[in-house]
C-alpha cells in the first residue's frame, strides 16, 4: 500500500509541475474572462464609422422621417462627445428622368468608389399595399455588415406602421398601451414554516439556473481532459524511455496503475479546489450566499473522483498498449470521443433536465458524472432514487473499468512494437 | 546443497513462433559474480526479465534469494535494465530517491546512499541537475546508482558497460566490485568478453535459447583448451596452412592462433618439418574465442 502512495505522490508532483496543468489552472480562467471582456469591448467600441447611404424614396414621403430617425440614432450613439456606435447619414436620390436601372448602376458605382456605403430603394406602395407589402431593397458591397440594415428595418417599419395607423384613423399610442405585455417571473416553491408563516418564495434567477450548472460542467470537463491526456503522454514517455521496466522491477503493475490513478485524483481535486476558491471569492464579494450549496459540492467531489478514475484507467490502459506517440494519438481518438459525447450531451440536459434522454444519459456510466451533475445542480433536481442508482452504477462501472484497465496495463506495459487492435485488447482483459 | 541466490529450473519461454529460452537450468551461488554472455537475441534479457518476474516463464520455475516468488524479495533486488529508464525532467537526486523509496527504504537511508554513490562515481555536482542535461555515460552511472541505492542483496545488471567510454567503464567496474565486496550477489550480462573474463567467477552462455556454457572460467577454458596453439613461425600463416592436424587458423599477422583437430605434439612435429618455429604455446582460449567458436558456425548457416 505504501508503494502506491509513493507513486501517487511522485505522480502528483510531476503532474502539477507540467505546463498543461499550469495552463489549465491559471490561463483558462484568464482566457475565458479575457475573451468575455474583449468581446463586449469590441461590440461597443469598434464600429464608430460614418455610414453614408442613399435612399431612392419611391413613396416620396418617407425620406424626411428616415433623416429624423438617423439624427436621433446618431444622438443616442454619442456619449460625452465620444461615438459609441456608427453614424448613419442618409441622402435623398433625385430620380430625375432616369430609369430605375440607370440609377442603381450609378449608385452601385458610387458605392464601389467608397462615396457611399450602401443604398436603399423603398417601393412606392409600401405604405398603401393591402396585401403582403413589397420588399424594401438594400444594396451594399459589404453584405456582412448588419447594424445598418437592422437599423433601417426597425426605423422604416416604425414609420410605415405609424402611417398606416394614421391613414386608418387609429391612435397608435392607444394601441401600444393596450398591447402592453404582462411579464412572467419564475419562482421556486412555497413552503409553510413550522411557526405557520409562509416563507417567501425565492425568485429564480439566471445565475443560479444556468451559471452554476455550467460552472460544474466546465470544471468537470477541464479536470477530466487535463488529467486523461497527461496520464496518456506520461505513460507513453515511461514506456518509450523504459522507465516502466525499472518501476516494474520494484512494484507490481497493479500498484503502479493504482498509484498513478490516486495521483491524478489528487490533481483533479486540487484543480477543483482552486476553482471552488475562485467561486467562493465570487460568492463572498457578491454576497450571493444562496448560491453556496455544500451538498452539491459533495456530490461534485464524488462524481469528479469517479470520472477521474474511470477516464484515467481508460487512458492508462490505452497508453500502456501503445509504443509511440503516433499510436497513442489514434488510440486516443475514440476515448476522447467518449468525453466529448458526455460533454456535448450535457447541453441537451441543460435544455430539459427531466426529459427521458437526459435521464437515460445520467445512467450511462461515461456520461453520469456530467449529466447527473448537471441535473443535480438544476432545481428541482432528479428524484432521489435516480441519484442513488446512477451513483451505484457509476461506482460499479468505475471499479470494472479500473479492473479491466489494470489487466490491459499489465500486458501492455511491456509490449513493444505494433499497437494492438481492439479485439486484442479485449483478449488481454480476459487472459 | 544450497539453492543459491538464484535457482532456475528447466525454464522455457516462447514468444509466438520464437523459442526465446529453451529448458534452461542454472544456479547462481550466493555472493558470486555471474556473467551472462551470448549474442544479441539469444535470450539473455528474456532470462533476466524472468528472474525479475517481469516476464512469467511458460514452464519451469525460478526461485530468487530462497523464495519461489520474486515478488516476495523484490525489495532486495537491484535491477539495471538493458535500456536506460530515467525521468528526463526530474533532478538526479529526486529520481534516485524515488527509485529507492519504491524499494521500501526510508528516505534518510536512501539519501545517505545517494550521497555516497554520487561521490564514488564523481557525480556529486550533478545531484540537483535534471537528468536530461546528463551525458550518456553519466546517465548510465546514475542508472547504476538507482539499482544499488537500496543496498540490494542481489544485483542484476543487463548490459551495464555497453556504450561507455573506457574511463566510465572502469569507474562502473570498480562500483560493481565494490558491491561484490559488500557481499552482494551480482549477475550481469555483457558483450564485453574482457570484462566478463576479468570480473566473473562463473560464466553462463546462452545461445539461441539454449544453455551452451556454464561454469567457472577455468572449467570452461579447460574444456576448450587442448586444441588451441599460439604459433609464431617464419613464413607466417602460409607455412601452417594445409597441415593435416589444422582445423582453422586465426591469423593475427605476427602470430597465429591455430585450432587443432588432434594432439598438439603431432602438430608441432609437422610444423618443425615445414618452418622455423619461433614460438609455440598451447593456450587457454580467450572467452572471446570460445564465444565466437560457439556462435559463428550457426550464424553462417542462417
Amino acid at each position: 500500500m505504501s508503494r502506491i502512495f509513493i507513486i501517487a505522490h511522485s505522480e502528483f508532483i510531476t503532474l502539477v509541475k507540467t505546463k498543461a496543468f499550469i495552463i489549465s489552472i491559471v490561463l483558462m480562467p484568464v482566457l475565458m474572462v479575457g475573451l468575455f471582456f474583449f468581446m463586449s469591448f469590441a461590440e461597443r467600441h469598434v464600429d464608430v464609422e460614418t455610414r453614408r447611404f442613399a435612399v431612392i424614396d419611391r413613396t416620396g414621403q418617407l425620406f424626411e422621417s428616415i433623416k429624423a430617425a438617423a439624427a436621433e440614432h446618431n444622438q443616442e450613439t454619442m456619449t460625452d462627445g465620444t461615438r459609441t456606435g456608427p453614424e448613419f447619414v442618409p441622402s435623398l436620390v433625385d430620380v430625375g428622368g432616369r430609369t430605375a436601372d440607370d440609377i442603381k448602376v450609378e449608385l452601385s458605382e458610387q458605392v464601389r468608389q467608397k462615396d457611399l456605403f450602401a443604398f436603399v430603394e423603398v417601393p412606392p406602395d409600401v405604405i398603401t399595399s393591402s396585401e403582403k407589402p413589397p420588399e424594401i431593397a438594400y444594396y451594399t458591397e459589404t453584405t456582412s455588415y448588419e447594424p445598418l440594415p437592422t437599423w433601417l428595418r426597425t426605423a422604416l417599419n416604425a414609420e410605415i406602421t405609424k402611417r398606416r395607423f394614421d391613414s386608418a384613423g387609429i391612435d397608435q399610442a392607444l394601441i401600444s398601451r393596450l398591447n402592453t405585455r404582462a411579464d412572467v417571473t419564475t419562482f421556486g416553491l412555497v413552503a409553510r414554516a413550522p411557526d405557520g408563516t409562509v416563507a417567501e418564495a425565492k425568485e429564480v434567477d439566471e445565475l443560479a439556473r444556468l451559471f452554476l450548472p455550467m460552472f460544474f460542467l466546465i470544471l468537470m470537463f477541464l479536470a477530466v481532459t487535463t488529467v486523461a491526456t497527461q496520464l496518456l503522454s506520461a505513460i507513453i514517455e515511461e514506456k518509450m524511455s523504459k522507465i516502466s521496466e525499472v518501476l516494474l522491477g520494484s512494484v507490481t503493475p497493479f500498484q503502479l496503475l493504482m498509484g498513478k490513478l490516486l495521483g491524478v485524483v489528487c490533481v483533479s481535486l486540487l484543480l477543483a479546489l482552486v476553482y471552488f476558491s475562485g467561486g467562493l471569492y465570487a460568492v463572498f464579494s457578491s454576497g450571493r450566499w444562496d448560491l453556496l450549496n455544500p451538498a452539491l459540492i459533495a456530490w461534485f467531489v464524488v462524481f469528479l473522483i469517479c470520472a477521474t478514475l474511470m477516464y484515467g484507467s481508460i487512458f492508462l490502459a490505452l497508453g500502456s498498449a501503445c509504443s509511440d506517440l503516433k499510436d497513442a494519438q489514434s488510440m486516443m481518438q475514440p476515448a476522447m470521443l467518449l468525453i466529448m459525447l458526455a460533454y456535448l450531451g450535457s447541453f441537451i440536459v441543460i435544455r430539459n433536465p427531466d426529459s427521458s434522454i437526459a435521464v437515460g444519459m445520467s445512467f450511462f456510466p461515461t456520461m453520469t458524472p456530467f449529466s447527473m451533475m448537471l441535473r443535480m445542480a438544476m432545481p428541482p433536481g432528479p428524484p432521489m432514487w435516480q441519484a442513488v442508482v446512477s451513483v451505484v452504477v457509476l461506482i460499479l462501472s468505475t471499479a470494472a473499468t479500473v479492473w479491466a484497465g489494470a489487466r490491459i496495463f499489465r500486458v501492455g506495459i511491456l509490449m513493444q512494437g505494433k499497437a494492438p487492435t481492439l479485439p486484442e485488447l479485449l483478449k488481454w482483459i480476459r487472459a | 546443497m544450497s539453492i543459491g541466490a538464484i535457482g532456475i529450473h528447466s525454464v522455457s519461454k516462447r514468444f509466438g513462433e520464437h523459442q526465446a529460452v529453451n529448458n534452461v537450468s542454472l544456479t547462481v551461488p550466493e555472493g558470486s559474480i555471474y556473467g551472462f554472455i551470448g549474442p544479441n537475441g539469444s535470450g539473455k534479457t528474456t532470462t533476466i526479465r524472468m528472474i525479475m518476474n517481469i516476464l512469467i516463464p511458460d514452464s519451469g520455475n525460478i526461485s530468487v534469494l530462497g523464495q519461489p516468488k520474486t515478488a516476495n524479495v523484490r525489495d532486495d533486488i537491484g535491477y539495471l535494465p538493458e535500456e536506460r529508464g530515467l525521468y528526463k525532467k526530474m533532478t538526479v537526486h529526486r529520481v534516485l530517491r524515488y527509485y529507492g523509496q519504491l524499494k521500501g527504504k526510508p528516505v534518510g537511508e536512501i539519501d545517505a546512499a545517494i550521497k555516497d554513490w554520487l561521490n564514488r562515481l564523481q557525480l556529486a555536482d550533478w545531484a540537483d541537475k535534471k537528468v536530461e542535461t546528463l551525458s550518456k555515460g553519466m546517465a548510465q552511472k546514475v542508472q547504476f546508482i538507482a539499482a544499488v541505492v537500496s543496498s540490494p542483496r542481489l544485483l542484476i545488471l543487463d548490459e551495464p558497460f555497453s556504450g561507455l567510454d573506457p574511463v566510465n567503464a572502469e569507474a562502473l567496474k570498480d562500483a560493481v566490485l565494490e558491491m561484490r565486496r559488500r557481499g552482494t550477489t551480482i549477475v550481469f550480462s555483457t558483450h564485453d568478453m574482457n570484462a566478463a573474463e576479468r570480473m566473473c567467477e562463473r560464466i553462463f552462455m546462452i545461445f539461441k535459447g539454449n544453455k551452451v556454457l556454464d561454469g567457472t572460467l577455468d572449467e570452461i577454458q579447460k574444456a576448450y583448451a587442448h586444441d588451441t596453439a599460439r604459433v609464431r613461425v617464419t613464413g607466417g600463416a602460409a607455412a601452417i596452412t594445409g597441415l593435416p592436424s589444422v582445423e582453422s587458423i586465426n591469423d593475427h599477422g605476427n602470430f597465429q592462433d591455430v585450432r587443432l583437430n588432434g594432439d598438439p605434439q603431432v602438430f608441432l612435429q609437422q610444423l618443425v618439418q615445414r618452418a622455423a618455429v619461433q614460438q609455440f604455446e598451447i593456450t587457454k582460449p580467450s572467452l572471446h574465442d570460445i564465444f565466437v567458436r560457439i556462435a559463428r558456425p550457426t550464424e553462417e548457416q542462417a
